[in-house]
């Protein structure tokens, strides 16, 4: 038994980073800034069988009018709720081919789970404050969402080659996504990938005392 | 003055605990107060032939305007908008700029209709898209979208319909309206002039003392540019393009199709025509690092028939680029105008009408969300036959400061 168990240590433990690598991606604008909420999508030149986690339930929730979090990724399969936390109604609605649905909320109230089954973009508004936007980004390759520090770390990849390609709210529609290709090795030395954006303004319509949004 | 403060108070004291309990309502405004250094001439909101809202050549405090605007989701599809204003000036007091119920039902396609029904601005501005119908750039709208606040509303209804693409919305707006019959009077008997003097229902607009005088009334005349005269309906059309990081395009028909024989009696018995008046307004905006720029041009005419076969025809043109730079809180601007109006039929020889240019140049300064301070300066260059005609020089420039503090709630 102690020695299964050892033997299970060296596997899991102290021989992964001998033939696991990690990547790590950052991801700035045009003037150097970090970027918060961009994808990370990391792709395997050769995919190998990795078992599919069981689906979760995702939340969306609303906040001041803003939904959160702003920027998220899915499996396929997952759930998301959308839950209204402010003291207005949101009809939360998506269009996307991806997956259309509308949900009416009142204060406090959250929608059924929807389960995402394509992968894709699904852009979510609400019908009656044009100024939320969020994104739920479905895909089954290994993916990330930036921080406000811009960087992500994908540990424990398989040595090889990956293609790393990055998706953000503010790139130009119809622009080609950024992507670059990442040899990540045997050893416990960390590849790095960056990426400079160039962003157009943020798509959440401004609202202030001065600006309505009607 | 002291009495439309109050009403303005009472406004807000009844409406604010409507925006405490009702989940669904909102409540907005500001209130303006500026230090005004006015150029020599009579502005023509007190009757003269001023291109600016103030005149005088005095440096003073002035109230510079307040407006209140309220918001109620009926149902998730059904939204009440109403905005009051109360201005300085020669004024009646509050008065309505806008109020109309939207209708606009959630769609899970790619289009998405609505239909809105009341009193409403027609979409040519792009600039005044902050509360109140007011411009987040300039204390001063362009000339071609002061006229737009002074003598056009549409009373009526509008339909619109937005098809959003991947990359691009287009948007179709269509609406008939009534009620807007006078439009274009101003722009023939003053001008064009640069002025933040919004006009809403209920108010009045005042015609130059010397025009009047000089048609053999007794100033001061004014009118009420949102009056029904006759039964046509007018309607315009507009096609909007946006692509977000591109920015918008949009093409505008407007034609009030009022007959330009009908008339009603106005003020001391004299007969207000109803005034044919029709344009084409092209207007783009676009953002360029941290600079938005707006563009707008507008071609028109507005035709009054007062004798049977006797019809004089007042061709108009403005346009105006406006650069504005997004430094966070210190948003500067500067904007070229260039406007003119041509009296047919001329008389051979002699250009009748109105040539000239503007230059705009603001500070703004937001230290807190509920403060804007801005500073403008606003220098106009115009040329106006018809100020010989009331021995004047047709020539004229004028140079108009304002520190403006707006208080938004």
């Amino acid at each position: 038994m102690r020695r299964r168990l050892w033997l299970a240590w060296l596997l899991a433990g102290c021989a992964g980073p001998l033939w696991a690598g990690q990547l790590v991606v950052r991801i700035s604008d045009s003037d150097g800034h970090a970027v918060g909420d961009a994808v990370v999508t990391v792709t395997p030149a050769s995919p190998s069988a990795q078992p599919v986690p069981a689906p979760v339930t995702r939340y969306v929730d609303q906040r001041d009018e803003t939904f959160i979090p702003y920027v998220q990724v899915v499996r396929p399969g997952d759930r998301v709720v959308f839950r209204n936390s402010d003291g207005t109604r949101h009809h939360v609605y998506s269009f996307s081919e991806a997956k259309a649905f509308e949900f009416l909320l009142r204060p406090g109230e959250s929608s059924p789970p929807t389960t995402l089954d394509k992968p894709g973009l699904v852009a979510v508004g609400c019908n009656i404050h044009d100024h939320m936007i969020a994104y739920l980004l479905i895909t089954s390759e290994q993916a990330r969402v930036t921080p406000s520090q811009g960087q992500v770390v994908f540990d424990q990849l398989p040595p090889g080659s990956y293609t790393v390609t990055v998706w953000h709210p503010q790139l130009r529609p119809g622009q080609a996504q950024p992507s670059a290709v990442a040899a990540v090795g045997e050893g416990t030395e960390a590849q790095h990938a960056d990426f400079t954006l160039s962003l157009i303004p943020d798509p959440r319509g401004f609202s202030d005392r001065e600006h309505l949004d009607y | 003055m002291r009495l439309r403060l109050r009403r303005l108070a009472l406004a807000c004291l009844v409406a604010s605990p409507l925006a405490g309990h009702a989940q669904d309502v909102s409540l907005h405004g500001y209130v303006d107060g500026r230090l005004v250094a006015a150029p020599g001439e009579r502005g023509w909101v007190e009757g003269g032939l001023g291109k600016t809202r103030y005149g005088g050549g005095k440096v003073e405090a002035r109230f510079g305007g307040a407006a209140l605007v309220g918001t109620a989701q009926l149902t998730p599809s059904l939204l009440a908008f109403a905005g009051v204003q109360l201005q300085d000036g020669d004024r009646t007091g509050v008065d309505v700029l806008e109020a109309y119920l939207r209708w606009r039902p959630v769609s899970t396609t790619r289009w998405r209709g609505s239909v809105q029904a009341g009193a409403f601005f027609p979409p040519v501005s792009l600039e005044n898209d902050a509360v109140g119908w007011t411009s987040p750039w300039t204390i001063t709208p362009s000339a071609l979208n002061s006229w737009v606040g002074e003598e056009l509303r549409a009373i009526g209804a509008e339909a619109r319909i937005e098809r959003r693409g991947e990359n691009a919305t287009w948007e179709l707006r269509g609406a008939l309206f009534q009620r807007n019959d006078p439009a274009g009077n101003l722009l023939a008997v003053r001008g064009w002039s640069l002025s933040d003097l919004t006009y809403g229902i209920g108010s009045r607009l005042r015609e130059p003392d010397a025009y009047v005088r000089d048609d053999g009334e007794q100033p001061p005349m004014r009118y009420d540019p949102f009056r029904r005269i006759g039964h046509q309906w007018g309607n315009y059309a507009q096609l909007t393009w946006r692509a977000r990081g591109r920015g918008r395009l949009s093409l505008m028909h407007y034609d009030n199709h009022a007959d330009p024989q009908a008339w009603q009696p106005n003020e001391g018995g004299e007969r207000l025509y109803a005034w044919r008046t029709r344009f084409w307004s092209l207007g783009a905006s676009t953002d360029t690092g941290s600079i938005t720029w707006l563009a707008q041009a507008m071609d028109g005419d507005t035709v009054i028939e007062p004798v049977p076969n006797r019809v004089f025809t007042t061709r108009y043109r403005a346009a105006y680029l406006l650069a504005g730079w997004n430094r966070g809180a210190w948003r500067p601007a500067l904007r070229l105008d260039h406007f003119s109006t041509r009296e047919l039929p001329g008389t051979p020889g002699l250009h009748a009408g109105e040539h000239g240019n503007a230059i705009t140049a603001a500070l703004n300064w937001r230290p807190h969300d509920w403060l804007r301070l801005t500073f403008e300066v606003l220098q106009i260059d115009s040329t106006r036959t018809a100020r010989a005609d009331y021995g004047l020089r047709p020539h004229t420039r004028a140079t108009q400061a304002q520190l403006s503090a707006r208080l938004f709630y």
